[in-house]
């Protein structure tokens, strides 16, 4: 669904009502997996993703370990239903590039020389996806690491922004991805020092249109990292221990 | 005040004394992992709240034996790699895959495979697998939780440092409720008092 004369400049909304800078809303939930080291559910607009991190642990097939540090293997995958069309099971161009990308970033962040010989498996599945899918799983996959308890130098925060129907825009859903001037722009940061792991671009710009719109996502990053933050610390609750305590799961909550 | 830190998380600006799971970036601290800091203490450190069991020289572990080989046995110690014991370092008798043994870590090397001996098996009991980094809490100061759990129970338990709890005898299943009681209120305060109230 392709809308045709469309202009942001004039309607000063987008076409579902967002402002130019607001994103989806966004939903964490931190330890969803029992059986995963760590794992993460998230919601964002119609985009659903759930990520599961296990390891470090022995790195299989052997070849593929490295002595000085550990590899972190992420595999992206999209459920046939995730997509208006059916999307055919399995690996194809796409999930493979998006699983190398998501890989690189992780592996900033992560220490990964402190577990030598091992590999850490990120799996992140997409269950539903509406544009912006590869910026939701970072950030899931960021939350799964740190639940995991694997040390990071920072949490992942990515965001998509870019321009559609004559606007700069942050976090676009598929109407304006479709959109005849539509650019594109994936971007992760690690929030405490702005240092930039994952950029990718699709479509043109100007040199100034970058500049305005490096500014807007890296504020978007650092919207994303506060709710990343507030969901990894809700999982604790501090206090005293009361006997009252035993019927609660604190540990691992199963998501219905 | 004790609170919640994530990895990456600022803890102080100022030169401190720096303890376990911290970094320094630019001059400040950071916290490396998810867990509780204080910033009232003289130093800067975190207790983490999840992750699995890195081996420390001293350690008393729970290992389950998970292959034998020629010149001895592979042990499944609850880390990031196996470890091996020689058939030698055995008095008498032999293991077989499955077995429950305790032995203490002696060495660990630069990929963080641990060196154990001094392995002893363990017959019959069960083991109740926990969070790693929880452990500490089982034993308490001076090993006070575990004398609870011990006389609270009547069982013979043995905290293994690796996440493994060995139990034989007793009220298993009362046990077994402490335990992950435990596990799951690990990050909070006047906890011997809470577990106190089981046993009465």
């Amino acid at each position: 669904m392709t809308e045709q004369n469309v202009d942001y400049k004039k309607t000063k909304k987008r076409l579902d009502g967002r402002k130019m800078d607001e994103t989806r809303p966004l939903k964490i939930d931190v330890g969803v997996i029992p059986n995963a080291d760590g794992s993460a559910y998230l919601e964002w607009g119609q985009n659903k993703v759930y990520a599961a991190v296990y390891g470090p642990r022995e790195a299989l097939p052997k070849h593929s370990a490295n002595a000085y540090k550990s590899v972190i293997k992420v595999e992206y995958r999209m459920t046939s239903f995730s997509v208006p069309d059916r999307k055919r099971p399995g690996p194809n161009r796409r999930d493979q590039e998006i699983s190398k990308v998501l890989s690189e970033a992780l592996s900033r962040a992560v220490f990964v020389e402190q577990f030598p010989n091992t590999e850490i498996g990120v799996y992140v599945e997409v269950i539903d996806s509406n544009a912006g899918s590869r910026v939701a799983c970072l950030t899931a996959a960021s939350c799964a690491l740190a639940d995991a308890g694997l040390p990071m130098r920072d949490l992942v925060a990515a965001t998509g922004v870019g321009k559609a129907y004559g606007e700069l825009v942050i976090d676009l859903n598929k109407d304006e991805e479709d959109a005849p001037d539509a650019v594109d722009i994936p971007i992760a940061i690690l929030p405490n020092s702005e240092e930039i792991v994952l950029l990718q671009m699709d479509g043109l710009l100007t040199k100034k249109e970058w500049e305005k719109i490096a500014k807007l996502g890296i504020q978007g990053c650092k919207d994303v990292y506060a709710i990343q933050k507030e969901a990894l610390q809700k999982k604790f609750k501090l206090g005293e221990a009361s006997k009252k305590d035993l019927g609660k799961k604190t540990k691992k909550k199963v998501k219905k | 005040m004790k609170k919640i830190v994530i990895p990456g998380e600022l803890l102080s600006e100022e030169r401190k004394r720096l303890g376990g799971n911290v970094f320094v970036s630019d001059g400040k601290i950071y916290s490396r992992v998810l867990g509780i800091s204080d910033d009232e203490n003289e130093r800067a450190t975190v207790v983490p709240l999840e992750g699995k069991y890195n081996p420390q020289i001293e350690d008393t572990i729970i290992g389950v034996v998970s292959r034998v080989i020629h010149a001895g046995y592979i042990v499944d110690v609850n880390s990031y790699a196996e470890s091996f014991i020689p058939r030698s370092a055995l008095r008498n008798g032999e293991l077989k895959v499955g077995d429950v043994i305790m032995a203490k870590v002696t060495d660990v090397n630069e990929v963080k495979e641990a060196n154990i001996s001094f392995p002893k098996r363990m017959f019959d009991g069960d083991i109740i697998p926990v969070t790693a980094v929880r452990t500490p809490r089982l034993i308490g100061k001076n090993g006070s939780m575990l004398e609870l759990l011990r006389n609270g129970t009547g069982a013979d338990v043995i905290v293994g440092k690796n996440g493994r709890i060995w139990a034989k005898g007793g009220d298993l299943e009362l046990l077994r409720k402490v335990v992950f009681f435990i596990e799951n209120n690990s990050y909070k305060s006047n906890l011997t008092k809470a577990v106190e109230g089981f046993f009465k």
